[in-house]
Formats: structure tokens, C-alpha cells, sequence
């Protein structure tokens, strides 16, 4: 009797995954693999995050580790100059040229030398910061936005389903449960998409922070060295 | 990116699968069978009802009727002693039908034995055969049955006899289990038993109060309907509010009803206090029982609000 009763219910209150999604209202169904784009979306990035900004780390302990062992300025940026750099490298290949540039030719421009230094570095970092920010507000206008969006579909599918209820003229469970499980569905969706992405935009923007933090106090330095240079050949 | 794409769609696909292995459909719950309780929904009268009801003549005659069987085999018994039973009972009027009965009895005793020099031998016989006598004479036998059931009193001490022999466990059970066990069934059941063996006592005691109520007692009126009657007074009540100290000003009102429901006399006020504030709030209280008249009630019940009793207490009724 009760594997009858079960046989027969079974088709209705399906309560998988896609029994879920294709028992949906259209509008809960849209909200639906909007969520679940967000969702893969967000974690592409964070996964590109990851990479990157332990690339990022690693590239400027390497470069942190080459640069104060004595190695002469000149030797790394001709080895350095050529490749795409980034970071650290970056900013030490940008210094290296506007210095370059600045003692090229018959009247070396040595004069604002040292400000040019710094405001190409300024840039550099700015650049640097911008590429390992970049996407960062994508997780967190996903983080922020994606309960929403879910609420909007849960409440659309309770709508729904309060409709379908009005319409069988049956307040039993069995008739309300399918459609609030659906329309709960979306919200779930919704906070699964946003807690990892509200969880990696603070990770990542402190990671972000540090690592331009870390430009910096190397700028800051290779500045005072240049400067020093300038004022010993001045 | 584009690593981190392919990795996000590979770690949501295995999310998929495993949410789809992980949920299938989803188990019903086990709900374990309970045992539905019976409720029945039990008027407060069965418990509260007047235990008498309105009595007429016609329950008592069945009472009467199974204790007729064993008179109309006993006739011999009054005819024994036809001297005592005038002596007993010289008010009934009925036991003149006895007397008569063996009053012919002895007429065909000088038929049957024209014998009548033994005076005292006669008498013996007659004892022996006023019992066949009455038996020859169906006719009268059935008549006088019906008559003593009506007045009884012939028979009373028999009665009294039987009804108690017939029917005395009731009566006992009766009144307590309803109080103790509160099922319905049994209650209905009781009460039920309950009519038929009181009328049966008190047919037996006083023949007199056919159809009065006067002498019965536990009449009681429901709780419900002393709410009625208590809300009927606190509606036309206006209690004295702001007095100091309310919990001094209780007042006990006493007061008499008749019957159209009419406050009958002036009512009384049975307590005191010091209060300088009682004054007004006792005069409250009469003028709050004068104004609901008439008060409709049960009329069947009026035995138990013929007089009435309130208690003005400003806190309760306020709040009520």
C-alpha cells in the first residue's frame, strides 16, 4: 500500500535536482541558470585569482631575492627588458628605462629625472593593481547581489505556487511542499553562489592590498637608489 | 581565465552529479501511526443538568406496573389481615377495594359450605380460600390493579419492598461515578437509570408530590447559566472606578426572582465595610440588578434562581 501510494506521488513531489529546476515557473527557471552562471563565473575567477595572485607572490620573492643579491642593475634589466614583466619586474623595467632614456642622448635630462622616476613607477603600480583587481567586483557584486536574486525567485515561485494552490482548491502539504521546495531551490542557489564570492572578494582585496603594499615599499626603495645614483653622477 | 573557467565548470558539473546522486528523489518521511483519540463533545448539562426532571404520573406508573405482577399474587396477604390493613391505612381511599374483595369472598363461602354454625371454623377456612376466591373473579383482579398502581398506597409497603429489590443499585452507583468519571457514555448511562429508580423512591415516599417539584432537590443550575445571569448584572453595572481601595468594596448582594424573571422585593446587601466608598458601590450593585429586569432564565430551573446570590467584586467583573 504505502509503495503505491509513494509510486504514485513519486512523479509530483520530486524533490532532485532537475525535478526541481523543470517543475519551475519560467521566471524561477531564468533565475535559476542565472545563479548558476554567476556561480560558475565567480569561481572561473576565483580559481584565476588564486593563480594569480600566487604567481604574483612568488614572482616577487624571486625578483625581491635577485635584485638584493648584488646583481648589477644593468646586467637584470637587459635580461629582464625584453620579456613581458609584471610586478615587480614591471616597475623595476619601467624605472630602469625612463633612467635609460633620461641619460640617452647628447644633453642627459637629469634634472626632474628623479620625479619622472617615481611618477612612471606610480603608474606602473597603478597598472599592476588594476590587472590583480580586475574582476574582483564582479564576485562582489555577485556576493551582494545573488541572495537577492534568489529571494526574487523564491518569491516568485511561492507566488506561484500559492496560485496553483488557489486553483486546486487544496491546502494539503503534498500540494503546497512541491512548490516551495522550487521556489526555496532558487534561494539556495542564490547563497551558494554568493557566500564563495563574498568569501574570496575579502580575500582577494586584502591579497590585492598587500601586494600593491608591497610594490610600493619596493618603489619607494628602488627610488632612494636611483636618487642616490642621480645625485652621485650629478 | 581561461583555466579558471574550465576549472569552475568541471567543479560545478561534479557538483551536479554529486547532488544528483547525493538527493535522489526524496524519501517520504516515516510517520508513525498514531492512535486517533476519540473526542466527543460533552454538553456541560450532562454534567451540570437538573437531576429531576418534570415529573408526571405516567413514569411512575411504569415504575409502578413491575410490582403489580407480585401484588396480583398476594391478595391473600391483605385478605388475611383485612382488620390491620384498615387500621394502616384509613386515609387511601383504596383500600376499600381490597376490603370489599374479600367482602364478597365470604358471601360464596356460605354458598360453597352452607355450614354457618362453626362461627370460628370459618375462619380458617375463609383464610384458605379468599386466596382462590379472587382468583375466581378475574375480572375485578385487573380492575383494582390499575387502581392501586394510581394511589398506591395499598401496596405501599410492598412497594417499598420491591422498588428497592428490583432496582437498589442504581441508585447507589448512581450520583458518584458521574462525579468521579467524567466519560460521557457512562454519565448518560447513569442518568439515565438515574429517572426511573428515584421516581420509583420517591413514589414510594410521597404520593403526595406528584408532579411538584417542591420536594426534590439537587436542583442545580449549570455553571453556564450562572455565567449568564452573572454577565446579564455585570453588563448593567457601572462599578464604582477610580474609588480607593476596590478591594474593599466587594459587595454581596442577596435578592429574589419570581418567575417572569422580575427582581421581586428590594435587594439586599449582605456585607459592610468601611470603605467611605462603599455606599456608592453597594447602591451600584442594587441599582445594577434593577436595571437588567427581567432576567431570562429557565424556567424549569427556577427552584435554583429563585433566589440569587451575586458578588460584586470590582476587580473580577471589571476584568470579566
Amino acid at each position: 500500500m504505502e509503495t503505491l501510494v509513494q509510486s504514485t506521488l513519486a512523479p509530483e513531489s520530486g524533490i532532485s535536482f532537475f525535478a526541481l529546476f523543470w517543475q519551475a515557473h519560467i521566471v524561477v527557471k531564468l533565475v535559476m541558470l542565472g545563479l548558476l552562471g554567476a556561480s560558475v563565473w565567480c569561481w572561473a575567477i576565483i580559481v584565476d585569482k588564486i593563480m594569480l595572485v600566487g604567481r604574483t607572490r612568488r614572482q616577487m620573492s624571486r625578483f625581491e631575492t635577485v635584485f638584493w643579491s648584488g646583481q648589477s642593475l644593468e646586467e637584470l634589466y637587459n635580461t629582464l627588458h625584453n620579456r613581458v614583466n609584471h610586478s615587480m619586474a614591471a616597475l623595476f623595467v619601467a624605472a630602469m628605462r625612463e633612467w635609460k632614456r633620461s641619460h640617452e642622448g647628447a644633453r642627459p635630462a637629469i634634472g626632474s629625472l628623479q620625479q619622472r622616476i617615481d611618477r612612471v613607477m606610480d603608474v606602473t603600480i597603478q597598472r599592476e593593481a588594476e590587472r590583480l583587481e580586475s574582476r574582483l567586483l564582479i564576485l562582489a557584486t555577485v556576493g551582494s547581489a545573488a541572495p537577492f536574486i534568489g529571494l526574487f525567485g523564491t518569491v516568485w515561485g511561492i507566488m506561484t505556487a500559492f496560485q496553483a494552490i488557489a486553483a486546486s482548491e487544496s491546502t494539503n502539504l503534498a500540494v503546497v511542499a512541491p512548490g516551495i521546495a522550487e521556489a526555496l531551490f532558487a534561494t539556495a542557489l542564490g547563497l551558494l553562489a554568493a557566500i564563495p564570492a563574498v568569501i574570496a572578494y575579502n580575500k582577494f582585496s586584502s591579497d590585492v592590498g598587500k601586494a600593491v603594499a608591497r610594490m610600493e615599499g619596493f618603489a619607494d626603495e628602488f627610488s632612494a637608489i636611483l636618487s642616490r645614483q642621480i645625485d652621485e653622477r650629478g | 581565465m581561461r583555466a579558471g573557467l574550465i576549472a569552475s565548470l568541471a567543479g560545478h558539473s561534479a557538483l551536479l552529479l554529486w547532488g544528483l546522486i547525493a538527493f535522489p528523489d526524496a524519501e517520504s518521511f516515516a510517520v508513525p501511526q498514531v492512535d486517533s483519540l476519540p473526542v466527543e463533545l460533552v454538553p456541560i448539562e450532562d454534567i451540570t443538568k437538573l437531576r429531576i426532571g418534570e415529573k408526571t404520573a405516567e413514569v411512575r406508573d411504569v415504575a409502578a406496573v413491575n410490582p403489580s405482577e407480585t401484588p396480583a399474587e398476594e391478595p391473600p396477604k391483605p385478605a388475611e389481615k383485612p382488620g390491620e390493613s384498615r387500621v394502616e391505612q384509613p386515609t387511601p381511599p383504596t383500600p376499600t377495594p381490597p376490603a370489599p374483595s374479600p367482602a364478597p369472598a365470604p358471601e360464596p363461602q356460605p354458598v360453597a359450605d352452607p355450614e354457618p354454625a362453626p362461627a370460628p371454623a370459618p375462619e380458617p377456612a375463609p383464610v384458605a380460600e379468599p386466596a382462590p376466591s379472587p382468583a375466581p373473579d378475574p375480572a375485578p383482579a385487573p380492575e383494582p390493579v390499575p387502581q392501586q398502581q394510581e394511589a398506591a398506597p395499598a401496596p405501599q409497603p410492598i412497594v417499598t419492598k420491591v422498588s428497592p429489590r428490583s432496582k437498589p443499585t442504581p441508585p447507589r452507583n448512581a450520583p458518584e461515578p458521574p462525579k468521579e468519571n467524567f466519560n460521557s457514555k457512562d454519565v448518560a448511562a447513569l442518568l439515565n437509570k438515574i429517572e426511573p429508580a428515584k421516581q420509583t423512591g420517591e413514589t414510594s415516599q410521597n404520593e403526595a408530590s406528584l408532579g411538584s417539584r417542591r420536594g426534590q432537590q439537587d436542583v442545580r443550575m449549570s455553571q453556564s447559566e450562572l455565567d449568564a445571569l452573572r454577565g446579564m448584572v455585570a453588563q448593567c453595572w457601572n462599578p464604582p472606578v477610580g474609588a480607593v481601595g476596590a478591594e474593599d468594596l466587594k459587595v454581596r448582594v442577596r435578592f429574589n426572582l419570581s418567575q417572569d424573571g422580575q427582581v421581586s422585593g428590594q435587594p439586599e446587601v449582605m456585607n459592610s465595610s468601611g470603605n467611605p466608598a462603599f455606599g456608592a458601590a453597594s447602591s451600584s450593585a442594587v441599582r445594577a440588578i434593577m436595571r437588567c429586569q427581567p432576567y431570562n432564565l429557565p424556567i424549569s430551573k427556577y427552584e435554583a434562581w429563585q433566589e440569587v446570590i451575586i458578588n460584586f467584586d470590582p476587580r473580577e467583573m471589571l476584568g470579566g
